[in-house]
């Protein structure tokens, strides 16, 4: 074989090689921005405030639950969805 | 070194590309190519299509509809004819209309279905339906190109199609994900104007409230002015009629109204960055016409200056569950809307703030 076929060959593989790569890359961005749903409640009395996951019903304004801090009302501020770590 | 043997074989095979290229044979290879790509990517649309319509009927028989066969099927093929347009004389009144009878047509066919269920669980439940509705729709259309144009071998409608259909799958994606928002009542990206709104009458203290057209108007007091909040009545999925209702109360107070602020999601330019508030002049509402000619029509007559806050995102951000991004810039365009006040409408006079959006998830 010549020096001329073998740097044909080799390029060649390196396109295929390229094309895998990036093929693997998209599917690889496509799973991994996967969301949840958390909400935000504050305390009414002490403005103390715990972030916990979405429950279905819920809406902003919705007062929910008792402060784990002094026992007051707690109050939905805020639902949003966030990218999940894993 | 290649044998006699191959290099006659390549020969063989540069003659055979060549006739396909002189006769035109190759492109009937590459219409066969992309039929068959385009019929994968349609079963996928389809079983797409057939997963949310499954999570719809499932939805409404925990909401007590123990055959939701019928109503699903009955919505799923809903259409509207659009107005006529070579004689635009009154065709926003006629598509106001339209547009109306739909809204009113499609809450009556659920709530005969679903008669025990509250307001905001049958908003839920309607939104829902149009989803799906809106799947069924893009499924239809492709299915129909493709049939045909694999049937008149149309070389340019299966290239169009084929090069169409990432884009046409990411918008069937973003319904996708858009249905779980809706079937649970979460706040959406576009309801980034009804939670300005809501912050904005929380900071204030609210004189008086009312509900007009399915859409609330609330009355407040801020630093000496006269601030009237318009939004969508919460927490249901709605969008109310902010254009009607903007226009009725400027007309209620004589034209005596010193500034419109719109407040609105829009559609950002790719490269732009999600969450970003910019300002200007106009109504920043982004229904088919009625709602913002009503505006702008209000504004002109009484010379009333028009501002506009907008919050950027795509087109999934809007559609699906508020991003903490979007989020966050609630309380940017609060600050940008008390500075605007400060410094263009004087104490003692009278200003409209209006969240345009869906409403979902956000009371008031
Ligand atoms: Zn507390």
């Amino acid at each position: 074989m010549s020096s001329l076929e073998a740097i044909a060959a080799a390029l060649f593989l390196l396109v295929i090689l390229y094309f895998i790569y990036d093929y693997y890359l998209k599917k690889k961005r496509e799973e991994s921005t996967k969301y949840v749903t958390r909400e935000l409640l504050m305390c009414l009395n002490c403005n103390y405030r715990v972030e916990q996951d979405f429950e279905p019903g819920d809406f902003i304004g919705l007062v929910k639950g008792k402060c784990p801090n002094c026992g007051g009302l707690m109050k939905i501020k805020a639902i949003f969805s966030v990218e999940t770590s894993t | 070194m290649f044998s006699a043997d191959a290099s006659l074989l390549i020969q063989i095979v540069w003659l055979i590309l060549l006739l396909l290229m002189f006769t035109g044979l190759y492109q009937r290879i590459q219409i066969k190519l992309w039929i068959l790509v385009i019929k994968s990517k349609l079963n996928v649309i389809k079983s797409v299509l057939e997963e949310d319509k499954n999570r719809v009927k499932n939805m409404l028989r925990n909401m007590g509809l123990s055959t939701p066969e019928e109503l699903v099927s009955r919505l799923l093929d809903f259409f509207i004819i659009e107005p006529v347009s070579i004689e635009p004389t009154d065709i926003i009144k006629r598509m106001d209309h339209l547009l109306r009878v739909t809204e009113s047509t499609f809450k009556q066919v659920v709530g005969r279905y679903l008669p025990s269920l509250g307001k905001h669980e049958r908003s839920l439940a309607e939104s829902s339906l149009s989803i799906v509705a809106a799947i069924g729709l893009i499924y239809r259309v492709l299915r129909h190109y493709a049939i045909q144009s694999e049937k008149e071998e149309n070389y340019i409608l299966l290239m169009q199609l084929m090069y169409l259909m990432p884009q046409i799958l990411r918008v069937v994606k973003t319904y996708h994900e858009a249905l779980d928002s809706f079937m649970y009542g979460k706040p959406i990206g576009d309801g980034v104007g009804p939670l300005v709104a809501y912050t904005l009458s929380e900071k204030c203290n609210i004189t008086s409230r009312r509900v007009v057209d399915d859409t609330s108007v609330l009355e407040a007091v801020y630093e000496n002015r006269r601030l009237i909040i318009v939004k969508a009545e919460g927490p249901g999925s709605n969008v109310g009629h902010p254009g009607a209702v903007i226009s009725r109360i400027v007309e209620e107070l004589g034209g005596r109204v010193d500034m419109i602020l719109t407040v609105d999601a829009a559609l950002k330019l790719e490269g732009e960055e999600s969450g970003l508030v910019t300002e200007g002049v106009g109504a920043a509402i982004g229904d088919p016409g009625p709602e913002k000619i009503a505006i702008e029509r209000v504004a002109a007559k009484y010379n009333i200056p028009l501002r506009a806050l907008v919050v950027k995102m795509d087109i999934r951000e809007a559609l699906t569950t508020m991003r903490k991004k979007i989020y966050d810039s609630v309380g940017v365009v609060v600050e940008n809307i008390e500075r605007i006040i400060k410094e263009n409408v004087p104490e003692g006079s009278t200003l409209i703030v209006a969240g345009i959006g869906n409403t979902m998830g956000i009371p008031g």
